[in-house]
């Protein structure tokens, strides 16, 4: 997946553990930039009766780079306080929830926004309500109109803010990319096979919800004069220590914040980095990426694609046994890519490595999107940025599989099958759409009608 | 100075004041315990949630040794106290949303002593 549970220690602090992370041009509002972080993966959309909120004791972060040196210049911080109207009651509500303030929503989630910039720390609004999740029609009926746009905020700055449920917009076919690599479009081609045809992917993130933190910003906020381009990335952290209480009284936190989570270019940690280091990469800062690079200029997975699908890589597993650094991805995931690679295009933020999201503001929205982004032409799209809708896995497993790699080096002869690789999935197959305006990502699956009858 | 067992991590003949004499050296095998804990997680930490005042007079002991003012003693955050590397003498203090640092071998032996 992008991020979700992609790492042993994080996976099982779900709160904490980001998904996904989208940085675009706003659509409908091109003088904006939008930034989302997804948290809490894999969210059953029935799972109360305790349902998911942000974790009251994580500090979430969105932080933006706007001089490509890996370190955040702005911050904007998100912090969560739930209050309980009544504890006698095993209750989330008590009957319906027709607006962000009825008696009957039991658990109320609020939150702070908090920018950190040169000038210092400044609370942009507090007090702010998330939706509720989204339980059924009897409970939170309405959804869409009374609850999740209410949730809306504008901030002191005049940008907005959203946190709370929303649908996934990730759509990947776990079940067949983790059962050894396969990919079902492909699989009669898979070394493992034993005679299975080739299939339609299968969406397995259909019908389940994440959290959402979505902020919506004039891009002057977020921009340096004459830099456009940007390096985003999430961060969650925990205060160090947590003594749980043995009386009934509130766990302890104590301690300056250590970052227990990150995210900037989606399948980063999850693919590339090597278990026995994805939590200690989940500490670190962009900065200090230049440790990882080893892992971005030699995939492992570019060595197991020529194994597992025998004879369909074999200018990949030539390029894999020379030990060829590769100099594509590390321009896309590192450090931008230069002018002169993509004609017309460049997100390039400078020489150092760093996982962020780069996008270039300059670059508007595109008027016809493609979801490959810039493999299709589409210079709005990953790795410019990234949309909710762009098809990640598609289009890093073709960059993986050397379709990139005659961008930097003419000689190079892509494999056909680097063009064509996918999981096989669009956002067709997701089960509600996005939408066109804030925050994107589309109305929450409701536990009454998801899993269908 | 509350006893140290007020948190359930001490038993009562440790709960002596903290600072008012001298330390007893650690036993070769607390020391040798503690400082094979030390740099994973250490020794599990000491909650001394209750004894702020006296943990801070020690902190400003290593300063001097007056006594705490009625500003410093009336820190409501709980104090949590890890003994990093006993040999070393190496402590961390978390409070708030601080930590702090102290080297003091012979708080650190007293630590380890009172967690026996």
């Amino acid at each position: 997946m992008s991020s979700h549970r992609e790492a042993p220690e994080i996976s099982k602090d779900p709160v904490a553990d980001s998904t996904d992370v989208y940085a675009f041009v706003s659509p409908d509002r091109p003088h904006t930039v939008t930034l989302i972080a997804n948290y809490i993966p894999l969210q059953g959309p029935a799972g109360g009766p305790n349902f998911y909120q942000f974790g009251d004791h994580v500090r979430y972060a969105i932080h933006v780079d706007t001089h490509g040196h890996g370190e955040a210049n702005i911050t904007y911080e998100f912090d969560f306080s739930t209050d309980l109207a009544d504890p006698n009651t095993f209750l989330y509500n008590t009957g319906p929830i027709t607006s962000l303030t009825s008696a009957n929503w039991n658990r109320k989630q609020r939150y702070s926004v908090t920018r950190v910039d040169g000038r210092g720390r400044h609370v942009l609004g507090s007090g702010l309500l998330c939706p509720p999740c989204n339980i059924g029609p009897l409970s939170t009926p309405h959804y869409a109109a009374a609850l999740a746009r209410p949730a809306i905020h504008r901030l002191s700055d005049g940008s907005r803010v959203f946190a709370g449920q929303r649908a996934e917009g990730f759509y990947v076919d776990l079940g067949s990319i983790f059962d050894l690599g396969n990919l079902r479009p492909f699989q009669n081609l898979n070394v493992f096979a034993n005679g299975l045809a080739a299939a339609p992917g299968v969406n397995a993130t259909k019908f389940l919800n994440v959290h959402s933190i979505a902020i919506q910003v004039p891009i002057s906020r977020v921009t340096a004069p004459g830099r456009p381009v940007i390096g985003v990335w999430t961060t969650a952290s925990r205060q160090r220590v947590m003594l749980r209480s043995a009386d009934g009284a509130q766990d302890i936190q104590a301690g300056p914040f250590h970052q227990v989570s990150r995210l900037g270019n989606p399948l980063v940690n999850e693919v590339l980095i090597p278990i026995g280091t994805k939590d200690f990469w989940n500490t670190q800062h962009p900065v200090h990426d230049k440790q990882f690079a080893h892992f971005v200029a030699h995939p492992e997975l570019a060595g197991l694609l020529p194994v597992l699908y025998p004879g369909v890589f074999p200018n990949l597993a030539a390029l894999v046994k020379a030990k060829t650094p590769r100099a594509d991805l590390e321009a896309i995931l590192l450090t931008g890519i230069p002018k002169g690679i993509v004609p017309g295009f460049t997100n390039l933020t400078g020489p150092v490595q760093a996982d962020m999201l780069r996008l270039n503001t300059s670059i508007p929205p595109a008027s016809k999107p493609n979801i490959l982004g810039l493999l299709g032409g589409d210079a709005a799209g990953f790795p410019n940025g990234r949309r909710v809708f762009d098809d990640v896995v598609s289009i890093e497993l073709r960059a993986i599989a050397g379709l990139t790699f005659a961008l930097v080096d003419s000689n190079y002869k892509v494999d056909a099958a680097a063009g064509q690789v996918t999981d096989g999935l669009t956002p067709a197959d997701l089960g509600t759409p996005y939408l066109n305006h804030f925050p994107y990502l589309g109305v929450p699956y409701d536990g009454y009608d998801q899993p269908a009858h | 100075m509350p006893d140290l067992d007020h948190s359930g991590v001490a038993p009562k003949h440790a709960s002596k004041q903290i600072g008012d004499s001298e330390p007893a050296a650690p036993s070769r095998r607390s020391v040798l315990r503690v400082a094979a804990g030390a740099g994973a997680a250490g020794i599990a930490a000491t909650a001394l949630s209750g004894v702020v005042g006296g943990m801070a007079a020690q902190a400003s002991a290593l300063k001097g040794t007056r006594p705490l003012s009625p500003e410093e003693a009336s820190g409501t955050d709980p104090l949590i106290v890890h003994v990093r590397d006993a040999a070393a003498g190496e402590i961390d203090l978390f409070r708030g949303t601080t930590q702090t640092r102290l080297h003091d071998r012979d708080l650190a032996a007293r630590l380890v002593r009172a967690s026996q």
